[in-house]
């Protein structure tokens, strides 16, 4: 269901077939389509094909999304997305720009992404973690900041040491600065009552 | 219990058999058999043999009905096939054209 509402498909007047109810033919159509019960044939759509747990889909299938969470037998076409969720399953072969296969999903098929697209080859990039780290670099000069706050805490010296050598080499800059605000604050507290004491 | 529904852009060519209740607000042809009720909406095409128990027409239908229980002719439905049912009912307005058949014994 959370699926569902990552494409934010909304309508609920849209086309539902319950679960009881079979229909063994072709289908088209160009509004969302919810399977509960079963799709046998063919079935075309402008939009998107949800198949939910109880919905089973045995067909050729060309749609804009899919998103399975029953079972599919045949081929999907989709010109935008297909995802298997947890509780997806299918055989067949996936033509899609964009597939998602999420851990529990029952998949054998092949996928087909059209790799030679120029567009999937920039997206991925961008996506993908392993930029995250360049992108970080820029950053730097957060880094100053971790020693400048090491010497001003007299109190955890040892573990902010300890932190701060192995930041720099794990590269992740972004997590310093959540916690600097919080040593700060502790070392300035820690650091007036001990005054006060004395 | 969930309703099926065929919303208007659908198109169905096939058959639709089932337990429940279906709504057809969209365009089906061939062959429609179902246990429960089918209501076909005013903007529903149907082209198809019904075999239902109860059906209420207020859209178009081309094809032989034969419903268990009662069919329902609404006004401004366009209906043209045979009807056999022992309950019919034809509204002011509706356009018919085909036999009659109420003579059908109960199930």
């Amino acid at each position: 269901m959370a699926a569902t509402k990552e494409f934010s498909s909304g309508g609920t007047d849209s086309t539902v077939i319950g679960p009881s109810i079979l229909i063994s033919g072709k289908l088209s159509g160009d509004e969302d389509l919810t399977v509960r019960g079963r799709v046998e044939g063919e079935l075309n759509l402008s939009k998107t094909l949800i198949v939910e747990t109880s919905g089973i889909v045995k067909a050729n299938v060309s749609v804009r999304n899919a998103i399975v969470s029953g079972v599919v037998v045949g081929n999907i076409t989709a010109s935008e997305s297909v995802e298997l969720t947890r509780e997806g399953r299918m055989v067949g072969d996936i033509n899609s720009p964009r597939v998602i296969i999420v851990d529990g999903a029952s998949f054998r098929g092949r996928v087909d992404m059209g790799n030679a697209e120029p567009r999937p080859q920039g997206e991925r990039p961008v996506s993908r973690p392993v930029v995250r780290p360049a992108t970080r670099p820029a950053t730097v000069p957060a880094r100053p900041a971790v020693p400048m706050r090491v010497p001003s805490k007299p109190q955890p010296p040892p573990l902010a040491r300890v932190e701060a050598s192995s930041r720099p080499e794990n590269k992740p800059a972004p997590p310093p600065p959540p916690p600097q605000p919080v040593l700060v604050g502790e070392a300035g507290k820690k650091k007036v009552l001990v005054k006060k004491k004395k | 219990m969930a309703n099926t529904i065929i919303g208007s852009s659908i198109v169905i060519d096939g058959e639709i058999s089932g337990d429940e209740d279906l709504v057809i607000q969209g365009t089906v042809k061939g062959k429609i058999s179902l246990k429960e009720s089918l209501f076909v909406e005013a903007s529903g095409v149907v082209e198809a043999d019904i075999e239902v128990q109860n059906v209420d027409i207020a859209g178009r239908v081309t094809g032989n009905i034969a419903a268990t229980d009662k069919v329902e002719l609404k006004a401004d439905c366009r209906v043209v096939g045979d009807v056999r049912a022992p309950r019919i009912l034809i509204a002011d307005g509706a356009s018919f054209k085909g036999n009659v058949d109420m003579d059908v014994k109960e199930r």
